[in-house]
């Protein structure tokens, strides 16, 4: 039955052993000879329609397996994805070679644009032999088509050395997320998640135009198309809930069964760090190299969770879970936190059949309560907030800490300025 | 190969099964339940106890409500389902007799209702909350209460409950508001209120289960009973895990689990979910496919002013946070809009058929214009449905006299944006998509609709990709594609199908074993096709 795969297969690689790959622009110096099966790109196939659709943004995703380090110093395998914009297929599978970011890259488009999201599976450098498919979820994604859904009960995952090129046409606002759901309790525990929110579309209103009392002007942007210019703000920050179990992580790299029964997460993160790392405004460098000498070490953790600011401005906190296994609760005490938004929503009633708008039900919290897969959206007026440095951290209190050791784990600052 | 051809001859069957069996088309999906006879249902609880089968393999010890001397141990207890307004009584007796060695008399059991005012409990011996029934087997318990508001509600023992609740001790309770009707689109609510109607409801009672505690239990070693390191590695839906999830209801390879969560609808179909936490943990349970609106909570529906201003404290979301003992109410709907593509694969100007959730607004033209105009307004007050300024979206414009825009021949794509001032004014850039600009005159239909986009990327070949169970084979709805073999099968109408699942992803597993737990699939099938 697998005959035409196997022929295919065959095929291919008589024709990449007679002709000799170009020389390529390999970024990996050192890295050993280009493999001639290795470099196959016919399963690639980033769709990005330019000109023919000018509302198309494009973004480029690989998935694969990486390491990242943890606060307290461990290296920890993951699978996870990473950004490829720009790379040529030919060299795609060297460039991305163990290359997995935590977070994943965080995905941002407008209100009103097309997204064409490809994604290529470049298998596994630790584990070859895992055959794993993967997919993008677009988690909260309004009217999904299930074809796009990334969920591959109702859909597909996409093959090894393969690539598939999802399609969004982005009709509303908000903190959305996305991971991949092929198998999803064991590769979501490994780290393919992401941050994922589309701007408003209020923001690009012409100078003047007046919404309700309240006049518009360019450069004010909204979390959502609120009609009142009550979600205006002025500096926002992405935080995404996350969380590690280092024994699930070692068995996947010490080529063990998942052991889901087990799981309990000990890493608990911002944006893929521990404090102190997420208040490093700088990349975190990994140590993959030790794992595979031809790899050179890569800056793997790309998003700081810093919030900083200066007195009197709006800040907006999209936050996320992607916990696979609990909730959280983040407190500041010290700032008020306004919630405007839930499940990328605006957090108002609904419309009345005559479309006036429903009750506004923001409500100021010191708490924010989520678990996996759940969103919000937070601003915090900093204007009576007196500058200095504050903490935003789990209320969970056993989660401050990264594994054995303490004060860590789920915290941040927020400086005012 | 034989599998291939099995679920082709799968998808023919279903197919003449649709043509042949009209009369399950617009059938509603209710949930299963006990009603009794209102306004007085009684019903008859005996505590029992039996297995559970979890589909990693394991047979769990459990105690449940059973219905009745003859009925059999069941997990959950039966879901009650009784009128606003109704005296209920429920009889209870205790028939649990631990196992061990050596056998031992279960513990005392009982029954509470929360959400429930003035129980009367009658019988049995006093307990801490309630009347309780001891597992003698005659003894008998008497609650009795006024089912006064509509909702959803749950019940459980009120006798040590940490242990009792663990071991299966729980149920639905669902009150039908006054002048409910499941024939009668417009009474068919789950509150006195129409925001509340729906086309099909679902139960959604989710619990958790330490599959190391109940063999202590079953051999009568409770001194080692410790609900301290609780650590759940079961997760049901209404009492089965998935896959059994999805299995037919009362099927006989599991006789104490009779409920199943299959949920099916069409586009545009108000789908009622009625979530219950009913075990130890939090559990934040994601749809797929799109927003729900959470109109209750608790039995109560989310109203500023009760019984006044219907649900407009109402939030939508994609994932619902389902707390022990809570129970919320959202109306989930797929509609299909804005795809950017037409999800039925058509063409514009093809033979269809134009279904009714291809337009996400409509109205028509207040004004003649003629081939040169780029501006239209619409009747008043109608504007507001289509999208607000800045935003630009595409409409068809097409002759009154036709039913749609397929049967038009001279129907014009557009694209349109509102004006800022006026929401029934818009301007219009003519004769898009190879369509010729035309004079139209008043009361022409103008829609915001996908209907004839192509898909705007092409599929990789089957042979890159890997698909589900639950896969078609094509992007449309209602058609089917070349599968690999063994793959696909599940969907005989070729329905869009959606994860319902706990979004704290190792729920979705049965004791180390992917893919499994708190999980449904929900099927948005095409038209016609039929909901049982």
């Amino acid at each position: 039955m697998n005959g035409m795969r196997e022929l295919g297969w065959a095929a291919l690689l008589a024709a990449s052993l007679m002709a000799a790959p170009a020389a390529r622009a390999d970024n990996l110096p050192g890295s050993r000879p280009p493999d001639p099966y290795r470099s196959r790109t016919e399963g690639i196939d980033i769709q990005c329609p330019g000109a023919t659709d000018p509302k198309a943004v494009c973004v480029s995703i690989a998935c694969g397996d990486g390491f990242v380090k943890m606060a307290d110093g461990s290296d920890q395998y993951i699978f996870g994805f990473q950004d490829v914009a720009g790379i040529d297929p030919t060299v795609m599978w060297s460039y991305g070679r163990l290359g997995a970011e935590f977070p994943a890259p965080t995905i941002w488009a407008k209100e009103g644009q097309h997204l064409y999201l490809t994604l290529t599976n470049l298998g596994m450098i630790m584990r070859p032999d895992l055959f794993d498919p993967h997919t993008i979820h677009f988690h909260g994604f309004p009217n999904a088509a299930s074809i796009f859904d990334g969920e591959p009960m109702a859909s597909f995952g996409v093959t090894q050395n393969n690539s598939v090129t999802y399609f969004y046409d982005l009709q509303e606002p908000g903190t959305f997320m996305y991971h991949c759901h092929q198998e999803a309790s064991e590769h979501m525990q490994m780290g393919m998640l992401g941050q994922l929110y589309i701007l408003a579309a209020q923001d690009d209103l012409p100078d003047g135009t007046l919404l309700g009392t309240f006049t518009h002007h360019t450069g004010y942007k909204y979390v959502y198309d609120d009609g009142d210019g009550s979600t205006k703000y002025d500096v926002e920050v992405p935080l995404q809930m996350s969380s590690f179990d280092p024994h699930f992580h070692a068995a996947d790299l010490g080529i063990q069964p998942p052991p889901f029964a087990t799981m309990v997460d000990v890493y608990p993160m911002l944006n893929g760090r521990g404090y102190p790392d997420t208040v490093n405004p700088g990349g975190i460098m990994n140590n993959r190299n030790a794992y595979r000498s031809d790899i050179p070490n890569k800056v793997a953790q790309k998003i700081p969770a810093l919030i900083t600011c200066t007195q009197g401005q709006k800040v907006l906190l999209r936050i996320s879970s992607l916990s696979t296994t609990e909730f959280n609760t983040l407190t500041a005490p010290g700032f008020p936190m306004l919630v405007v938004g839930t499940g990328a929503h605006l957090l108002r009633g609904p419309d009345k059949p005559d479309g006036t708008p429903g009750k506004n039900l923001y409500y100021l919290t010191q708490t924010i309560t989520l678990g996996g897969g759940e969103s919000t959206d937070v601003i915090v007026d900093t204007t009576n907030v007196p500058r200095g440095t504050y903490f935003l951290y789990t209320s969970n209190l056993n989660e401050l800490s990264n594994d054995n050791e303490d004060y860590g784990g789920m915290m941040t600052e927020f400086v005012v300025n | 190969m034989n599998r291939e051809r099995k679920r082709m001859w799968t998808k023919e069957a279903a197919t003449l099964a649709v043509l042949l069996l009209g009369i399950a088309v617009g059938s509603h999906a209710t949930i299963l339940g006990l009603t009794g006879t209102s306004p007085n249902p009684t019903f008859n609880f005996i505590a029992k106890q039996g297995y559970i089968s979890t589909p990693d393999g394991n047979s769990i010890y459990c105690w449940g409500y059973a219905n009745g001397a003859t009925g059999a141990f069941q997990l959950p207890g039966p879901t009650l389902i009784v009128n606003e307004g109704d005296t209920v009584t429920i009889t209870l007796q205790n028939q649990i007799s631990i196992p061990g060695p050596p056998a031992v008399p279960g513990p005392a059991v009982s029954m509470i209702f929360p959400g429930q005012q003035n129980v009367s409990a009658s019988g049995g011996t006093a307990g801490v909350l309630t009347q309780e029934a001891p597992s003698d087997g005659t003894t008998t318990v008497t609650y009795t209460f006024v089912a006064a508001h509509p909702g959803t509600y749950t019940y459980f023992s009120g006798t040590r409950m940490e242990l009792e609740v663990e071991m299966g001790l729980y149920g639905a309770l669902i009150v039908r508001p006054a002048g409910f009707d499941p024939n009668v689109a417009a009474n068919r609510r789950a509150y006195d209120d129409p925001a509340s109607q729906y086309d099909h409801e679902y139960l959604y009672l989710l619990s958790d289960l330490d599959p190391t505690l109940h063999p202590l239990v079953e051999q009568n070693k409770l001194d080692q009973y410790d609900n301290t390191t609780f650590f759940a590695n079961n997760w049901l839906v209404t009492g089965r895990c998935f896959p059994d999830t999805m299995a037919d209801p009362n099927v006989g390879y599991l006789p104490s689990q009779p409920y199943n969560t299959a949920p099916l609808t069409h586009p545009g179909e108000k789908v009622l979910l009625r979530f219950i936490g009913a075990g130890h943990d939090l559990h934040p349970l994601h749809h797929h496919g799109n927003n729900a609106l959470m109109i209750a909570k608790d039995g109560r529906l989310l109203e500023s002013a009760p019984g006044v201003s219907g649900p407009d404290l109402a939030v939508s979301d994609f994932t619902e946070t389902v707390a022990p003992g809570e129970t919320i109410d959202a109306i989930w709907v797929w509609y299909g809009y804005h795809l950017g593509w037409d999800e039925y694969g058509h063409t514009l100007g093809g033979p269809g058929p134009f279904q009714p959730n291809e337009i996400y607004a409509q109205s028509t033209l207040a004004s003649s214009i003629g081939v040169a105009d780029t501006t239209i307004s619409v009747p008043a007050g109608t504007g507001h449905a289509f999208l607000p300024p800045p935003r630009t979206f595409r409409a068809i414009i097409w002759g009154a006299g036709y039913a749609n825009p397929d049967l038009d021949p001279n129907r014009e794509v557009v694209t349109a944006t509102r004006s800022l001032t006026n929401p029934d004014t818009f301007t219009i850039t003519r004769a898009q998509e190879g369509t010729a600009a035309q004079a139209w005159s008043v009361g022409s239909i103008i829609a915001d609709t996908d209907h004839g986009l192509p898909l705007p990327v092409t599929m990789p070949s089957i042979q890159n990709l890997e698909f589900g169970q639950y896969a078609s084979g094509s992007p449309f709805l209602g058609q089917s594609g070349a599968l690999p073999p063994l793959q696909g099968g599940f969907n005989p109408y070729n329905g869009y199908y959606y994860m319902f699942h706990s979004h704290n992803e190792k729920e979705i597993v049965n004791n180390n074993v992917f893919p499994g737990g708190m999980l449904t699939m929900m099927g948005v099938l095409p038209y016609g096709a039929p909901i049982p």
